[in-house]
């Protein structure tokens, strides 16, 4: 049995909206389970000797856990607003740490290099200074003041734009971005980036998005974030160790990379150690 | 089989598979190294992991004298120096930041590393030009069976029927696997060198079967 905190954590487990009753096998955390529909229409998750397990339906994806979560899945307000699109991009499956995919996610450094014109381009390399804090009531990491200069920001820009990020780790495997959204100046476009985890060096990831994009045809939407995701495997792959090193001294970060030191910080603090790497080898 | 002493000279690459402004990725017995040409046609190595997030610097690129991490694009120089942070573009990296270099040498047409610094130089081969290197999934001893003869530390030479003899470097990789670079003597033509490369395919799937097998003890 896993011995961390995060086996009493949610994970999603796949989409709502392709869920039959034949049900679809998978993994979570080393153990097979099994998502359907049962006789009633609705969700379910059985893990080994069919044993059952916690479900949830929430933003587009069934959740589930190995162990007993403390709390439902965590608020994203702006699923329940009004005039909003929700998107399900689907699955990206990813040969590294459940961790690492959501660090990658939170790092805006990296867009002028392996997003090249379209989340960032050279000479637009500064990342300026960002406001990062654990706010204790949510128990969340929050950044926020994130700036950066994009080619093409979203689906729906046209042409360079500086565009404003905010970040937000609700829990361990899941991180909800805010971003400047370009149709509609003073919302926030919200992308979220909710990860499985097969193993410890093994994710599935399930980008979800609800933007106030009326214009964009699904497809191109799907295909924008797909290509985004797929850029990010290839760096995603390459890092050794495949495990997020929580303890300092294996990697050295900067100014720029605040959000990930706050990250690897918070999951520390909680025993949020799957995926992990605790002493340097 | 190669000496797994630190002061060895590797065959890590033929000269022809990296030109000028690339990188790729290559091992020696201490690990994974980034092997890269500058644009003037120095060459350089390094271990290949980028200290900042661990990305593999054999997928970077390469720009003037420098090699640049492709996921931040940190840049070392051919010491290994980083010179470069393009998040903070008015900072100039401390010292410490830097990567572990490796030596190299390029001799008779092979590019040749050391984890160390080797008194001596890297071996030639007179008489013998590179024709190619191939991966087979299978360790040196298999490869040593296949062949009828013991891989040497300067490689060996095999001949099949009907092709001319060619000069082997065996270097064991990881997973079992080895890499083989195939020398062939100078005075071969376009046709030999065909049969040359098509003798060493046989060789390799030769060992392979032997590997798949339960190898060799």
């Amino acid at each position: 049995m896993i011995d961390d905190a995060m086996r009493d954590e949610w994970y999603p487990v796949g989409l709502f909206s392709r869920l039959d009753r034949d049900g679809r096998e998978t993994t979570l955390m080393g153990g097979p389970i099994k998502v359907a529909l049962d006789a009633n229409g609705a969700a379910k998750v059985t893990g080994e000797n069919g044993r059952v397990l916690p479900v949830s339906v929430r933003y587009g994806h069934i959740w589930s856990s190995l162990g007993e979560p403390k709390k439902p899945v965590f608020p994203i307000p702006e699923a329940d607003q009004p005039g909003r699109r929700f998107v399900d991009v689907g699955v990206v499956r990813v040969r590294c740490s459940p961790l690492r995919a959501v660090e990658n996610f939170l790092d805006i450094a990296h867009f002028p290099f392996v997003h090249t014109d379209i989340l960032g381009s050279e000479p637009h390399t500064e990342v300026e200074n960002y406001k990062v804090e654990i706010r204790e009531e949510e128990d969340e990491v929050w950044a926020t003041q994130v700036k950066f200069y994009q080619p093409q920001a979203a689906k729906s820009a046209s042409g360079g734009i500086t565009t404003e990020y905010m970040y937000r780790v609700p829990a361990p495997t899941c991180s909800v971005l805010y971003k400047t959204c370009p149709p509609r100046p003073g919302e926030w476009d919200v992308i979220a980036l909710f990860v499985q985890p097969l193993a410890e060096d093994l994710c599935d990831v399930w980008p979800w998005m609800a933007l106030f994009d009326d214009e964009t045809p699904l497809t191109d939407l799907i295909h924008f974030q797909q290509t985004i995701f797929l850029q990010d495997r290839s760096i995603l792959e390459n890092q050794i160790p495949r495990l997020l090193p929580l303890d300092p001294g294996m990697e050295i970060p900067t100014r720029a990379d605040l959000t990930s030191v706050a990250y690897r910080r918070w999951l520390k603090r909680h025993n949020y150690t799957y995926g992990a790497q605790l002493v340097a080898q | 089989m190669l000496s797994d002493k630190t002061d060895t000279w590797v065959p890590v690459a033929l000269s022809q598979d990296l030109p000028t402004g690339q990188a790729m990725p290559a091992r020696t017995p201490a690990g994974p190294i980034a092997l890269w040409r500058s644009q003037s046609g120095r060459l350089a190595a390094s271990a290949d992991r980028c200290p900042h997030r661990g990305m593999r610097l054999s997928h970077g690129f390469v720009r003037g004298e420098a090699l640049s991490c492709i996921y931040h694009g940190w840049t070392y120089s051919q010491a290994g120096q980083c010179l470069r942070i393009p998040a903070h573009p008015s900072l100039t990296p401390p010292e410490t930041i830097r990567v572990a270099t490796r030596s190299v040498k390029e001799a008779g047409g092979i590019i040749w590393v050391a984890d160390g610094a080797p008194d001596d130089n890297p071996p030639l081969f007179e008489g013998y030009v590179p024709l190619r290197s191939l991966t087979a999934r299978a360790g040196c001893s298999a490869l040593s069976v296949a062949a009828g003869t013991k891989a040497a530390v300067e490689g060996f030479v095999w001949q099949a029927p009907g092709a001319p003899a060619i000069r082997l470097l065996p270097i064991p990789q990881e997973a079992g696997e080895t890499l083989i670079h195939v020398l062939v003597t100078a005075d071969c033509s376009a046709s030999e060198r065909i049969a040359a490369s098509r003798a060493a395919e046989s060789l390799r799937r030769m060992a392979e079967r032997i590997e798949a097998k339960g190898g060799v003890s």
